[in-house]
């Protein structure tokens, strides 16, 4: 009886505890911001003018010197977004078939309505030196290691401090990192969300809490930019239709074509299936889109996937479409050879090192480019500028390629 | 004074208590660990899993295994986000037709293991499957949000009073207390106990086994169907594969359990001690940032609960043997051979 009483005396006490400190440390979020402002705005008259002149010229300096590991500007300013005229509202557009290309315009221009765009916090004007920023990415990948690599060295450069989460593909675990690094009360998060869907509810999450809020390389849902100070990373609907137009033109406009995906509901995952898909039905019709599966980026559960639809579509299938240029390209072409289907044309999303060797080896046809470290350069100097006070694009695209055997020496060594 | 000796037993007995009281001492080394934000944000993450929880755990005592309860609480998510979109159904009934879901659900999970004597553990593997392929039917694979109706979203979020919790962490910690309440001082509850315990003794004082067998399933579907009905509003989205990557919400609940003290043979255990064990893996999330690290730490303590317990037995065994008599009788009673 001592015993139970000892130990529920201990929990309550520390519960207890808990409680009082948490009493004590817990004010409101948002008062916290504001004293955080209010003395950032007192540092900023006695110190700010020098810290943002020394930030300058750090950013100046990173911009010119930083380079990528295939010898490209690290730093690069991107591209505006041009965006069309919708042809209907998105419960309209919504109805319209998968090969459509009109049904995918809200996922792929971030088409968002600015009017109902929440208040976002105000830049400090004072230079991103000494700032911290949290980085909160998708999943372990080599993409994922390299784009953080790159992220840190570009922070170092202009004289930022950051750490980086990796919730490991998870939705919930994303969440709870989106929650620890609010609570951390960083100057900037950036994040690169699991799925596109539920970034509306994360940004708008990090935008309630005072902290400026940056979303990288996965386009959110368009409503999400309503909470995001900016979007930086690749066009993947753009470098995809690009893909999608040269395969059609590698296999005359005729034949049967398989998706591999990314992963489901994230954003690659509909730019690289439906961008595809939909650019080769409106410009070459004869094509048919015979499966679309997800599984996921194991070389052996894409060599089985692929290895069943020769089975099943025999002469049918005439080109794969994959969402990765690595893993899922190997359990392709294994597949292919396997069956000794050389002929099957096999483009993919990339570009990896495997990628790279498979487009040499001639083993997969073409590729798009995506600039890993460009990618996190990007997100930097974005973020960068932003604590400089400069206006800065809500949205802001990497330069893109597609790479074939030709040219893709340019683009050597990868960077992951 | 009565002398207090910290041995295996004591350890055993109040090990969740101490896990949580471990991380909550860590936590006073940490920066920004004591704070309202954090507290409420850990609590309410840990939300899901704490509904995943009580489910298993009162199938436990009732001597069976329900793998389903992580797909149970991924369907109840879908279910209430997808009536509540296209149907336009009030939040109210949404949830409460995942519950309904839930207890049909636990439901056949209980008729297949008590009417066609099924093992509990083939009836609800099969059935996570059927749930999984369920939801990709209902919902083609895709993620649902709450879109931008945030009004039940940011209750759920909100504070409740003083208290550094969300209401939606205040809703589950009802839930299990009441949960305790039923399975402590109702005779459904003791029945449980007694089933999970000795199903042939329970048979024997005229217990309606496999009514209470169903009826643990029920309520072990039932609360993760709610749960994670709950859990997609207070989340703002659900998807398929929710809980696949990462640490799975079902690994965790079942590490849990373990932990709480609940006994895997059944007959044993407390709704409480597992809520304990979950909040305090939800305070470890905090204390460790890296999920390799978080991962790391949870084993360890499992396999030291393990430790502790096959310690407790050794010492159990070895009272047995220095009592000759008794032990004749231990023998006589399990049939084993010397």
């Amino acid at each position: 009886m001592m015993k139970k009483f000892l130990a529920v005396l201990l929990c309550g006490t520390m519960l207890a505890g808990t409680l009082c400190l948490a009493g004590c440390g817990g004010s409101d979020d948002k008062s916290d911001e504001s004293a955080k402002t209010e003395d950032a705005g007192d540092e900023g008259s006695a110190e700010g003018g020098s810290n943002l002149e020394e930030s300058k010229a750090l950013l100046e300096e990173a911009i010119a010197t930083l380079k990528t590991t295939d010898n490209q500007d690290m730093m690069a300013a991107g591209n505006p977004a041009d965006v069309p005229e919708a042809v209907g509202t998105p419960e309209e557009l919504e109805a319209l078939e998968d090969t459509d290309v009109d049904k995918w315009h809200y996922m792929e221009y971030l088409d968002w309505d600015e009017s109902e765009d929440a208040e976002f916090p105000a830049s400090p004007a004072d230079g991103q030196k000494g700032k911290h920023v949290i980085l909160i990415v998708h999943g372990a990948h080599a993409w994922t290691t390299c784009y953080s690599e790159a992220f840190e060295a570009a922070c170092e450069a202009v004289g930022m401090t950051c750490d980086v989460y990796d919730p490991n593909w998870d939705q919930s675990t994303q969440d709870g990192y989106v929650d620890q690094a609010i609570n951390e009360q960083p100057d900037a998060i950036v994040l690169i969300p699991v799925s596109a869907d539920h970034a509306a509810q994360q940004f708008k999450k990090i935008n309630d809490a005072g902290i400026p809020a940056f979303c990288s390389n996965t386009l959110p849902e368009a409503s999400a930019m309503n909470q995001i100070m900016a979007y930086t990373g690749p066009n993947d609907w753009a470098q995809m239709r690009k893909l999608a137009s040269t395969l059609g033109e590698a296999i005359d406009g005729k034949g049967g074509v398989c998706y591999i995906t990314h992963n489901v509901g994230t954003s690659p995952y509909y730019a690289r299936t439906f961008g595809p898909m939909s650019t080769l039905a409106s410009e070459y019709p004869d094509i048919k889109h015979l499966d679309v599966q997800s599984p996921g980026f194991e070389a052996t559960a894409v060599k089985q996937v692929v290895s069943d639809w020769i089975t099943k579509y025999g002469d049918e299938l005439n080109a794969i479409v994959l969402a990765d240029d690595s893993d899922q390209a190997i359990g392709a072409v294994e597949a292919c050879k396997a069956a000794g289907r050389d002929d099957i044309v096999i483009v993919a999303a990339g570009i990896s090192k495997q990628g790279a060797e498979l487009i040499q080896s001639g083993d997969i046809k073409m590729a798009s480019y995506q600039s890993c470290q460009a990618d996190a350069g990007l997100a930097v100097r974005t973020v960068a500028e932003y604590f400089c006070g400069e206006k800065i694009a809500r949205v802001s695209y990497l330069a893109t390629d597609v790479i074939d055997a030709d040219n893709v020496e340019e683009f050597l060594p990868c960077q992951w | 004074m009565k002398k207090i000796r910290i041995n295996a037993n004591f350890i055993n007995n109040n090990r969740s208590y101490m896990f949580l009281a471990l991380i909550l001492i860590i936590g006073l080394f940490m920066d920004k660990f004591y704070t309202a934000f954090n507290i409420a944000a850990v609590t309410g993450n840990g939300s899901l899993i704490m509904w995943l929880g009580l489910g298993f755990t009162v199938c436990l005592i009732a001597g069976h295994f329900d793998l389903s309860i992580m797909y149970m609480s991924t369907f109840g998510a879908l279910l209430c986000l997808g009536l509540h979109n296209d149907q336009k159904l009030p939040w109210i009934v949404c949830i409460l037709a995942a519950t309904l879901l839930g207890c049909l659900v636990g439901f056949v999970n209980g008729i297949l293991t008590t009417k066609f004597k099924i093992n509990s553990f083939i009836v609800t593997l099969g059935m996570q499957f059927i749930l999984r392929g369920g939801m990709y039917l209902y919902c083609n694979g895709e993620e649902l949000s709450i879109g931008k109706d945030y009004s039940f979203n940011e209750m759920l979020n909100a504070k409740v009073g003083p208290l550094p919790f969300s209401l939606y962490f205040v809703i589950t910690t009802l839930a299990v207390f009441f949960v305790m309440v039923v399975l402590r001082y109702t005779r459904f509850g003791r029945n449980i106990h007694m089933v999970g315990g000795n199903l042939e003794t329970a048979w024997l004082a005229g217990v309606k086994s496999d009514l209470v067998t169903t009826g643990a399933f029920m309520i072990s579907s039932a609360s993760c169907a709610l749960g994670g009905a709950l859990n997609g509003v207070y989340s703002g989205a659900a998807s398929v594969t929710m809980g696949e990557k990462g640490i799975s919400p079902l690994m965790m609940a079942i590490t849990a359990t373990i932990i709480g003290g609940t006994s895997l043979s059944g007959g044993k255990g407390s709704v409480i001690w597992t809520w304990v064990s979950l909040v305090a893996i939800s305070f470890l999330k905090s204390v460790f940032k890296k999920t390799e690290m978080q991962v790391l730490v949870i084993s360890i303590i499992l396999i030291l609960c393990i430790f502790y317990e096959t310690l407790a037995k050794y010492r159990r065994d070895k009272v047995v043997g220095t009592r000759p008599n008794l032990h004749k009788e231990y023998l006589k009673e399990t049939g084993k051979v010397q």
